[in-house]
C-alpha cells in the first residue's frame, strides 16, 4: 500500500510499510531512551524529566538527570543517527555496504586530527574542528586517489574502497604513534576516546550534535531523491540527465560532515554506520537508501550498546566496545552474503 | 525524412587510452524509423550508441541533437529528448515494477515532485504499451527475463522521449521472448512514431524489424540504408567475414542468412 501525497506542486509517495516499521523503531528507541534514562544508582527516569525541567527536583537529582543522564542519552541517540545516515549515505552511493565511513578510513581520519588535537590542546574541548577538518581531508584524499580520471562517473566505487582500507588502517597507526608521545593518563584517555565512548558527555555535546542534525536535515530530505537514483548504474544516473560527478563530490561533504558530527562527540564508534543502513534496507525489505530508518537503527544501536556498557560492565567500559561486538557478526554475514552473490 | 535527422554522429572518434574504437566516423538516424546497428563483437557497435547518448565522451568529431552539439547541452534537457537503456542493467534489491518504471521520470521529477499527475500517466501508458498490466506491484526480481526486459524498456518509454536508444535489447532472452521485445518495438515505433535504434546481433531479425541497418566495422561505418541494400554477401564478408548466401524470408521477404 503506497500513499500519494499531493500539495499545489508538490508530490511525493510514501509506503505504508515504511511509515509503519518507522514508527515502530522510533517507540523501540523511545523505549530505550526511557531505560537508558532510569538506569543509575538514583531512583530517576523519564517520568522526572518535566518536574526536573521545572526545576522542582532537588539539586543532586536535577543534576543527574538534565546535566548527566540525558544529555549522555541525547548523544548516544543522535551520534548513532548521524553514524547511521552517514553509512547509509555512503553504501548507497557507492553501490557497496562495505563503503561506509568507519570502513574507508574517514571516522579514523576525524578521530586521528582529534587524538592531536587532544595532544596539543590537552582537552578534547574543541575536537569538533579538527574532526571534521580530519575527516575532510581524509576524504578528500581518498577520493583523489580512487578518483577515475578516464570516465565520466568521477569516483570508482571499488579502488575507493581498497583506498580506504588503507587510509583507515595507516590513519590508526597513526593514532596510536600519538597516543605513545604523550603521558600515560592522557594515553589512556585517547585509548578510551579513540574506542568511542559517550562517558561524561553534557549539555554542549548534545546540542552540537542535535543542532548538526537539525541544520542537515532538510539536505537529507532532499538527498533521498539523488540517492535513490545514484544506486542503480552510473549509466542510468548520466541518461537521466543528473551531474553523477557534482553529485557524487556535494553527497561525499554530507556525510562526511556527519561522521565528523558523530566522532566529535561520541569518538570513532566501530561499525554503528557500517550495520544501520543493512540492516533497516533488511527490516525494510528494500534496496532503497532508506536514511530515516538507518538513521533510527544507528541510533539503537549506539544506545543499547551504551546502556549495555553501563549495565555489564563493573568498570566503565566505552560503548565502542559493544558496537564492535554487534558489528563484527553483521561484518561477517555481510560478506558470507556477498561472497554467495558473488559479488566478492 | 528532413535533410538533417535530429540525432547524428559528426566525425566522430573515441578512444580508449590508446585504442581506437570510433575512428571519424558519421552516420544519422533517420527520423520516425527503427534503426538496427550491426557488426562483429568488438567493432564500436555500443560504444557508438552510447556515444550518442552522451554516456561516452568523444575524443574528437561531436554528436548533434537537434541541430547543436550534444556536448554542449544541458543534460536534463537531453534527458526529456533522449532516452537510453544500457545492456544488461540491474536494478536495486526489491524494487517493483512500479517504481522502476517511475524512475524513468527522473528527468521531469525533482526532489519536490516525485509523483505528479503526468508522472502517474505517463507511468501507467508505459506499463500497458509494454503488456505489463497486472505485475506493477510485483518485485523485479520475481519476475521472468522477458518481462524484465519489457519492465525496463517500460522504465525508458516513461521518460516519455521521441528518441530511444536499446543497447542490445534482446541479450539473454530465448527466440520466442526475442521476437516479442522486437514485436514491441516496431509496435511503439509505428504507433507513436519514436525515433528507434538499438544494437543488434541477430541479423536476420535486424533485417525483419528495423527500417534501417548501420554496418560497422573496426569502428568505422560500413555501409547504411535499407535491410535489402546493406545485408548483402558482400557486406558479410566484409564485415563478419562470413560467407553465405542470402534469401528472401519466406515470410516476410526481408533478407535472410544462411551460412555456407
Amino acid at each position: 500500500m503506497i500513499y500519494t501525497v499531493r500539495l499545489g506542486s508538490l508530490s511525493v509517495r510514501l509506503a505504508r510499510r515504511h511509515l509503519l516499521i518507522g514508527m515502530g523503531l522510533l517507540l523501540a528507541l523511545l523505549i530505550a531512551g526511557g531505560m537508558a534514562l532510569q538506569l543509575g544508582q538514583f531512583d530517576l527516569g523519564a517520568g522526572d524529566l518535566w518536574t526536573a525541567y521545572r526545576g522542582e527536583l532537588d539539586k543532586i537529582s536535577q543534576m543527574i538527570l538534565l546535566d548527566h543522564r540525558l544529555p549522555r542519552v541525547l548523544v548516544a541517540i543522535g551520534a548513532g543517527a548521524a553514524f547511521g545516515v552517514s553509512g547509509a549515505i555512503f553504501q548507497s552511493m557507492l553501490r557497496n555496504p562495505m563503503a561506509s565511513p568507519d570502513v574507508i578510513g574517514f571516522n579514523a581520519g576525524a578521530s586521528c586530527a582529534a587524538v592531536l588535537a587532544i595532544l596539543v590542546f590537552g582537552s578534547a574541548r574543541f575536537v569538533l574542528p579538527w574532526a571534521l577538518t580530519g575527516g575532510l581531508l581524509t576524504a578528500a584524499l581518498v577520493l583523489l586517489l580512487a578518483w577515475d580520471r578516464n570516465g565520466k562517473s568521477g569516483i570508482d566505487p571499488y579502488r575507493l574502497i581498497l583506498v580506504g582500507i588503507g587510509a583507515s588502517l595507516t590513519l590508526g597507526a597513526t593514532s596510536d604513534l600519538l597516543m605513545s608521545m604523550t603521558d600515560e593518563q592522557r594515553a589512556a584517555d585517547m585509548a578510551q576516546w579513540l574506542t568511542g565512548t559517550l562517558n561524561a558527555r553534557n549539555q554542549a555535546d548534545a546540542a552540537l550534535i542535535w543542532g548538526g542534525l537539525a541544520a542537515l536535515t532538510p539536505v537529507l530530505i532532499w538527498l533521498q531523491f539523488p540517492l535513490n537514483r545514484l544506486i542503480m548504474s552510473d549509466d542510468f544516473v548520466h541518461g537521466f540527465g543528473l551531474r553523477l560527478a557534482g553529485l557524487r563530490l556535494l553527497i561525499t561533504g554530507v556525510g562526511v560532515l556527519l561522521a565528523a558530527l558523530a566522532v566529535s562527540v561520541a569518538g570513532p564508534l566501530p561499525f554503528v554506520a557500517f550495520v544501520a543502513g543493512p540492516v533497516a534496507r533488511r527490516v525494510l525489505k528494500t534496496g532503497a537508501p532508506v536514511l530515516f530508518a538507518a538513521a533510527l537503527v544507528g541510533a539503537l544501536v549506539t544506545l543499547g550498546a551504551d546502556t549495555a556498557a553501563r549495565m555489564l560492565s563493573v568498570v566503565q567500559l566505552p560503548a565502542g566496545v559493544f558496537t564492535a561486538v554487534i558489528g563484527a557478526p553483521v561484518l561477517m554475514w555481510l560478506l558470507v552474503a556477498q561472497f554467495r552473490k558473488g559479488a566478492l | 525524412m528532413s535533410a538533417e535527422p535530429r540525432l547524428a554522429a559528426c566525425e566522430l572518434s573515441v578512444k580508449f587510452d590508446r585504442t581506437t574504437v570510433l575512428d571519424h566516423l558519421s552516420v544519422g538516424l533517420p527520423d520516425g524509423q527503427v534503426t538496427a546497428i550491426v557488426g562483429p563483437n568488438a567493432c564500436g557497435k555500443s560504444t557508438l550508441l552510447r556515444s550518442l547518448a552522451r554516456l561516452q565522451k568523444a575524443s574528437s568529431g561531436q554528436v548533434i541533437l537537434d541541430g547543436q552539439s550534444i556536448a554542449a547541452q544541458n543534460s536534463k534537457s537531453i534527458a526529456r529528448r533522449l532516452a537510453i537503456l544500457s545492456q544488461s542493467p540491474v536494478a536495486p534489491e526489491g524494487l517493483t515494477v512500479r517504481d522502476l518504471v517511475l524512475r524513468g521520470r527522473t528527468p521531469h521529477q525533482s526532489a519536490w515532485r516525485q509523483y505528479s499527475v503526468e508522472d502517474a500517466a505517463a507511468v501507467a501508458a508505459a506499463i500497458s504499451a509494454t503488456g505489463l498490466n497486472g505485475l506493477e506491484e510485483r518485485v523485479l526480481d520475481t519476475l521472468s527475463g522477458g518481462q524484465r526486459q519489457r519492465a525496463w524498456i517500460a522504465m525508458a518509454l516513461a521518460q516519455d522521449t521521441e528518441l530511444l536508444l536499446l543497447d542490445e535489447p534482446t541479450t539473454y532472452l530465448d527466440l520466442p521472448h526475442q521476437v516479442e521485445l522486437l514485436e514491441l518495438v516496431r509496435k511503439l515505433n509505428r504507433e507513436t512514431g519514436r525515433t528507434i535504434a538499438m544494437v543488434l546481433h541477430d541479423i536476420n531479425l535486424a533485417a525483419r524489424y528495423c527500417d534501417h541497418i548501420v554496418a560497422l566495422r573496426g569502428g568505422q561505418i560500413h555501409s547504411t540504408g535499407t535491410p535489402q541494400s546493406v545485408i548483402t554477401q558482400n557486406m558479410m564478408q566484409d564485415v563478419f567475414g562470413l560467407s553465405c548466401t542470402i534469401i528472401a524470408d519466406p515470410n516476410h521477404g526481408t533478407p535472410h542468412i544462411i551460412p555456407t
